[in-house]
């Protein structure tokens, strides 16, 4: 008998699933973004703004990646309901530890992804997460030198302004 | 020609069959017959594996689940019976899927 099965599916039944609850996550992380470029941008924060728009675009790039693999490999991506996300805020710096929280939550998530594939032995899907692997590591990094400045800064009128006048600035070196 | 047909799992009412030939699926089911190719055949399993019997009884409507089949266009009406035969059905059809996969990759595959 051909084997039909092999030349069709290409990744098991538990990696899609946990592709598409990645992808889920993925996009709740993206409107999650939004949120807080909302709150920054009415609370005068441009800056900081810009900041979280970029990072809610990068959020769905993780997910279209996500789900162009699950396409290309002719599996089942599912297109996701997204829930609501925090839109208030009490100050600042809650947005950006909320933030963090978030990219470690992602990184969790992440690494939990590589335990399962190295389980079910699917070496070409722990080759494609390996890219994520490093994506979050400079995540976190930008997520911690956001938080860091407020230590630094302070948390008065001035620091806040100095705050927001660096906030594009933090970019992660890969040690360079 | 002859097509020949590869059976590959039973149960009471219902079966599975693959055409080398077209690399089709054939599952007939209570007198019905419908055709598959190989990744609609994956996705129509997923979603009945993914029916959770426990929460279709507890439901208001427990004893029927609607199921759209977009490659064909058509819907299901599956009872709780018609979904566990399936269950039983695609259970046993992929192991022997797999054992054939396993099969090829040990021994066909290995010779080439
Ligand atoms: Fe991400």
């Amino acid at each position: 008998m051909k084997d039909i099965l092999r030349r069709h599916s290409v990744l098991q039944d538990e990696v899609v699933d946990i592709i598409n609850k990645q992808i889920k996550m993925e996009a709740q992380s993206s409107a999650a973004y939004l949120a807080m470029a909302a709150w920054c941008d009415k609370a005068g924060y441009d800056n900081c703004a810009e900041h979280f728009f970029k990072q809610s675009d990068q959020e769905r790039e993780h997910q279209m990646k996500f789900f162009h693999y699950l396409v290309d490999m002719e599996c089942d991506a599912v297109s996701p309901s997204v829930g609501d996300s925090q839109h208030e805020f009490d100050k600042l710096r809650s947005v950006f530890e909320k933030q963090l929280e978030m990219e470690i939550a992602v990184t969790d998530s992440i690494h939990d992804m590589v335990r399962v594939v190295r389980k079910v032995g699917d070496i070409a899907t722990e080759e494609f997460l390996r890219w994520f692997v490093t994506e979050q590591i400079e995540e976190e990094y930008v997520a911690r030198r956001c938080l860091e400045l407020f230590d630094v800064l302070g948390e008065d009128k001035v620091g806040l302004g100095m705050v927001e006048e660096r906030i594009l600035d933090i970019e992660y070196d890969a040690g360079e | 020609m002859e097509i020949t047909k590869e059976h590959i799992y039973s149960t009471d009412n219902a079966s599975l069959h693959q055409c080398d030939e077209s690399e089709i699926y054939e599952l007939s089911f209570s007198g019905d017959t419908v055709y598959f190719r190989a990744c609609e055949l994956i996705t129509f399993k997923r979603k009945i594996q993914k029916i959770d019997l426990a929460t279709l009884l507890s439901s208001e409507t427990p004893d029927i689940e609607i199921i759209h089949m977009p490659h064909c266009d058509r819907l299901f009406a599956l009872t709780t019976h018609n979904i566990l035969e399936l269950k039983d059905l695609f259970a046993g059809a992929f192991t022997m899927l797999e054992l054939n996969s396993v099969i090829h990759k040990q021994l066909i595959r290995k010779v080439i």
